[in-house]
């Protein structure tokens, strides 16, 4: 119900050091909005200064029109979920839930009515009467989320709402959020850090890192489009692989070379990629990136016609994980280790050696100073 | 492990030090003073003549002790009121990290540390009828603990004054006590500044709420200092609160058969409310 817009919004807390810096983001009805970035990257100091709780020191946020930069929270009519859920240790469930509508002095009966509807979609009509001390942690993130959608404000604001939770409760709530944000058809910003609930949870993604937007799109394409390295390490798991290569040219062709020790290992770029590379970084050093699950063994590579695309790729298996539907294979090169996803039929040991083939068409290439994707696709 | 009995005498042991202490300086006197109060006593305090409840019937009777009870009484609601007030508006006050928080914090628990008859002297001086301070700034001509409608409230007020230094201790622990992020949540789902204190800030001080109006309330029958130097139960025994009256009886008139029997009074009345504020606990307190 609400269309916003945040134009260079800045957190400032002293004279060197930014919480939040030109944050621009427009942010449509409906949208589930999802902030992602590690620890101290300030996404919740975004979500706070949206929600009021904290003052933007420089910058616009406009909801529905409207500049709100001096409003109070309570004018702003939003309601937020919080990390610890923050919920009323004097009440009970029942008017923890009740509470927004109370104060705004809704009539008794629909209050009633509204709680108890609340508390069926989150199952917790059996807790209505308790006080939260009695409640487990997963029931109190039920109550949290029923507080606030009990009301029908212009957006829900999301703090980290499920790190608390083991992680069998998570992947539930997750499917459940997913769910209340269809039945509520409502705009809803989230903030966390875990790149599952970022991937299989938002509508649009935002990527920041040290108070600065990374990246805004969709999660696919946030996947498989990352604009530069960290985003395309932050984003998968296990992460891309990062292997420092040389740009050269033999016979006319492009081709990425990461010669350690005796063996020389090469890779060749498709044309439109190679056209690319060529512009700017011939015989310069770039940053290959390459997912595990774009690696293939030889039989797979040559039904997919890119066996040609990489040679002397042999690597020698460190660690092993059989995960059931796939198996993880991981190698050592430029003293990292580097992870593999293949079919579970791949009965590779630890100790021996394998051939792999790079997918040519889903590697990434990164400047190796500004991390900046020179294949990135930009897109109107 | 072998004899049980030793076993059994051991842990009394631990007691007789502290059981020492408090029979020569609690149960004695307490008792003493139960059996003082049903004589009548010569000018060394001595037991001379039993008169069973002779005391308290002429105590119950007396217009003095009557007024003492009326007056401790409003004494005793303006001070737990007025004390317990302040030092909650000066800990929600100094709740909020700002520039000179710490100055403000020690101004307020300041009275804690003034000995009651230092401030009564100051009191003194500021409630002076003509070189006073307060009939300076007020531009009036009252002379305050001189006349029989001021002197008790100056005297609660002051006594309010000085409990509140704890009270703010109290309630700062208290409030430290709440989860911040509750107010924003609050805040953020509507709630004013003054909806916050009564829907979270006064139920969340709830359990040491009781604690310190049980402590307030024993402390304010208990005042003495400051009437005895500002005042000395007077004018007209207006300021006359059981406690100066039982030491008026006892030192001055040395009737130490009455002034027991006054605070075995005092002690009964004392009890009682706090008997009652421990029901009243179980109902109140929220968490």
């Amino acid at each position: 119900m609400a269309e916003m817009a945040l134009r260079n919004v800045c957190k400032q807390f002293d004279s060197a050091h930014y919480g939040v810096k030109n944050f621009n983001l427009d942010i449509h009805d409906k949208e589930f909005v999802i902030f992602v970035g590690p620890s101290g990257c300030g996404k919740s100091t975004t979500l706070r200064l949206i929600a009021g709780l904290e003052e933007i020191t420089d910058g616009e946020l406009w909801i529905d029109g409207k500049l709100c930069n001096y409003l109070e929270p309570r004018e702003r009519d939003m309601s937020m979920v919080f990390q610890n859920y923050a919920l009323y240790p004097n009440m009970t469930v029942y008017e923890n839930i009740a509470y927004s509508l109370k104060i705004r002095k809704v009539p008794k009966k629909e209050i009633d009515k509204r709680v108890k509807e609340v508390a069926k979609i989150l199952e917790i009509e059996p807790l209505l009467k308790r006080k939260p001390v009695a409640l487990s942690g997963g029931q109190k993130q039920r109550v949290a989320i029923g507080a606030a959608i009990i009301r029908k404000p212009k957006a829900f604001l999301m703090d980290e709402p499920l790190s608390n939770l083991d992680a069998k409760l998570r992947a539930q709530m997750r499917v459940e959020l997913k769910k209340i944000h269809n039945q509520l058809d409502t705009t809803i910003i989230y903030v966390t850090h875990d790149q599952t609930e970022a991937m299989t949870l938002g509508t649009k993604i935002v990527v920041m890192k040290d108070g600065e937007i990374q990246q805004v799109d969709t999660p696919q394409n946030i996947y498989s489009n990352p604009i530069n390295k960290f985003v395309a390490g932050f984003v998968g798991s296990p992460s891309m692989n990062f292997i420092a290569c040389d740009v050269e040219e033999e016979a006319g062709k492009v081709v990425l070379i990461f010669a350690i020790n005796n063996a020389i290992k090469k890779i060749y770029p498709n044309n439109h990629d190679a056209q690319l590379i060529r512009e700017k970084y011939m015989g310069k050093r770039v940053i290959l990136g390459i997912r595990p699950e774009d690696v293939y063994e030889y039989e797979e590579a040559k039904k997919r016609k890119i066996d040609l695309n990489s040679v002397g790729i042999e690597e020698e298996i460190v660690t092993r994980e059989m995960l059931g539907a796939e198996v993880m294979l991981y190698f050592e090169e430029q003293n990292r280790t580097h992870a593999v996803k293949l079919g579970p039929e791949n009965k590779t040991r630890i100790g021996e050696k394998i051939q792999l083939f790079f997918d040519t068409d889903q590697i990434h290439i990164f400047d190796i100073e500004t991390g900046r994707n020179i294949l990135y696709r930009e897109r109107n | 492990m072998k004899s049980g009995k030793k076993i059994e005498f051991a842990p009394y042991c631990y007691l007789v030090p502290s059981m020492l202490i408090f029979a020569v300086f609690l149960f004695y006197p307490f008792f003493k003073t139960i059996y003082l109060s049903l004589f009548m006593t010569n000018k060394m305090g001595q037991a001379k003549l039993f008169v069973g409840l002779q005391n308290y019937i002429d105590l119950l009777n007396s217009k003095s002790f009557q007024n003492s009870l009326k007056v401790t009484v409003v004494f005793v609601l303006i001070v737990v009121v007025g004390g317990m007030l302040l030092g909650l508006v000066a800990a929600v006050l100094c709740n909020k990290a700002f520039p000179g928080i710490r100055v403000f914090s020690t101004a307020y628990a300041l009275p804690m540390a003034i000995a009651s008859s230092s401030a009564a002297m100051i009191f003194q001086i500021m409630l002076h009828p003509t070189v006073g301070i307060v009939n300076k700034l007020l531009g009036l001509d009252i002379n305050w603990l001189n006349d029989p409608r001021t002197a008790l409230y100056c005297v609660a007020i002051l006594t309010a004054w000085l409990n509140s230094g704890i009270n703010f201790l109290y309630f700062s622990a208290g409030l430290g006590n709440i989860d911040e992020t509750i107010y924003e949540r609050a805040s953020v789902d509507g709630a004013s500044g003054v909806q916050q204190f009564f829907h979270l800030t006064l139920p969340g001080l709830s359990p040491i709420m009781f604690y310190t109006v049980v402590v307030n309330i024993i402390q304010a029958f208990q005042s003495f200092g400051q009437i005895k130097i500002l005042t000395e139960g007077g004018p007209n025994e207006s300021t006359n609160v059981i406690v100066y009256s039982i030491y008026r009886d006892a030192f001055f008139n040395y009737r130490f058969g009455s002034a027991s029997a006054q605070s075995v009074i005092l002690f009964i009345i004392i009890m009682l409310v706090t008997l009652v504020m421990f029901r009243m606990e179980r109902k109140g307190v929220n968490y």
